[in-house]
């Protein structure tokens, strides 16, 4: 193993994209839950 | 030029009132000793972290009691409606603007007057007259650096319920490159500057200092507008 | 017309960001010094530099806004700043992992990494500003001026902390980017870039729709709701 290498990096990488992944999904959703409350809230809506 | 006539008016009448409720102002005066105090508690009774520590804890105190002294400069205004009397005298809002926060600024360099030396007690330090004097500057530089975006930034949370907390939580995190400046250059002057490098973190604040004084001056009347 | 044209090329930009993301991981070399953990470089920097596409269109949407007065611009500002803010506070969690992994600590203070984070909180600021503000006319200007004065702050702050630090040890994140790297860092950057305009939109939409929904008459429902009760 050439020197200076960090060994064992996998796991931070996994948790770096896996968090990104998971929030921006997250978010994504939140948007969707959010419009279709807005959209229950319309004036047009009894 | 009448805005700046205006923007004097302002500023000698909130000087006025401020002396009027002087009170309240030995007030804010109180509590950034108290400030002073609570960071030697914090860190002490070792002389030496207080005095490593001086420029910080003197630059966080200016910007606690700034919080308060901004929240009051807008607060005077919402009693009565006064604001909206001012701006239909008719005042110019870029002129309302200087005013206030010319006046705000004076107030923070007073403060400069009872706090370095307080600290210069608490905290063992031993500034030069020269060192005295630029810390002055530097006092002024920072108070103006905070003057100008908290007055903008008063304006707007004046208006809120919960503005006591909406000012600092706007305010400071615009003002990291006051408050470093502020930290460095005065540690500079207490500690020595082997690499004279005050200059440069003066001309830093004074450029925060210029952009700022112009852009919340620009941007003030959107600030205040009734829509 | 225009909102297919998001969509699409939202998916698309999935599409990118797969592929480049399978690159980044599996095909492009690991780096000299710090091995795979690197591999980490091919979301950080492009949510860095999307994260700072959104708060400079946010900026330009400010302009526009108080400008012009029309709230469809508000309505993008929101937009570009909720997901710049999204985009920055993943950027910080990444960049806490890498350094934890090549430094050993969580924080560092790194040049980038510490403006992101003033940035960070800058920007939340304003999303804050609009929650306590209850009149629509006000969070639009009132948004629209904290943005611009937070984004003028952004290079202020940045050569600010890069001062302050070049009197400390400075240990900043690599920048050489060998060509096999570039690759997978560009289609991640454009796939990103893609999918954040869908989401900004999308939010602009949202917040348009709470726009009208609010103003419509709620006084007339609460009305007929205490006559119906009564």
């Amino acid at each position: 193993m050439p020197e200076g290498v960090i060994v064992g990096g996998w796991s931070y990488v996994i948790a770096a994209y896996g968090i990104t992944t998971t929030v921006l999904v997250l978010y994504v959703i939140s948007l969707f839950k959010r419009a279709a409350v807005t959209a229950g809230e319309a004036p047009d809506d009894h | 030029m009448r805005l700046a006539r205006q923007a004097w008016l302002i500023f000698r009448k909130d000087l006025l009132l401020e002396w009027r409720g002087r009170a309240r102002t030995v007030s804010v005066l109180l509590f950034g000793v108290v400030t002073l105090v609570l960071f030697s508690f914090a860190l002490g009774p070792e002389a030496e972290p207080l005095r490593r520590g001086a420029a910080g804890f003197l630059t966080l105190a200016l910007l606690l009691s700034s919080v308060l002294g901004l929240n009051e400069s807008f607060r005077l205004e919402q009693e009565d409606r006064a604001l909206e009397g001012l701006l239909l005298r008719p005042v110019e809002p870029t002129a309302l603007f200087y005013g206030k926060a010319l006046g705000s600024a004076f107030l923070l360099l007073l403060l400069a007057l009872i706090l370095v030396p307080a600290a210069v007690v608490l905290y063992d330090l031993s500034p030069t007259p020269a060192g005295l004097l630029q810390l002055a500057g530097l006092w002024a530089l920072a108070s103006a650096g905070l003057a100008a975006p908290g007055t903008l930034y008063a304006a707007i949370t004046g208006r809120l319920q919960s503005q006591d907390v909406a000012l600092p939580l706007l305010l400071f995190p615009l003002v990291v490159p006051v408050l470093l400046g502020s930290v460095k250059a005065m540690d500079l002057v207490l500690t020595g500057d082997p690499m004279h490098q005050l200059r440069s973190w003066a001309l830093l604040l004074a450029g925060f200092d210029a952009i700022y004084w112009s852009v919340c001056g620009i941007l003030f009347p959107f600030a205040i507008e009734e829509s | 017309m225009k909102r297919a044209w998001i969509g699409w090329s939202a998916v698309a930009g999935l599409a990118l960001l797969a592929v480049g993301t399978w690159i980044g991981l599996f095909v492009a070399p690991a780096e000299r010094h710090m091995g795979d953990v690197q591999r980490i470089m091919y979301v950080h920097v492009p949510s860095a530099w999307i994260g700072m596409v959104c708060f400079t269109a946010a900026f330009v949407f400010a302009i526009l806004s108080l400008w012009s007065g029309r709230r469809v611009w508000d309505d993008r500002l929101v937009g570009a700043v909720e997901v710049g803010v999204v985009l920055n506070a993943l950027l910080l969690v990444q960049g806490s992992i890498w350094g934890r992994a090549t430094w050993g600590v969580w924080w560092d203070w790194d040049v980038r990494l510490t403006t992101s984070l003033v940035m960070l909180l800058l920007f939340a600021g304003v999303l804050a500003l609009r929650r306590l503000a209850d009149d629509e006319g006000r969070r639009a200007s009132w948004s629209a001026v904290a943005t611009i004065v937070g984004y003028v702050d952004v290079p202020l702050v940045y050569f600010c902390v890069r001062w302050w630090r070049s009197l400390h040890q400075v240990q900043s994140t690599p920048e050489t980017v060998d060509p096999a790297m570039a690759l997978p860092l560009r289609l991640n950057a454009i796939g990103l870039l893609l999918v954040a305009i869908w989401m900004a939109s999308r939010r602009a939409r949202l917040e348009g729709a709470r726009r009208i929904a609010e103003s419509a008459a709620p006084p007339a429902r609460v009305v007929s709701e205490e006559v119906a009760r009564a």
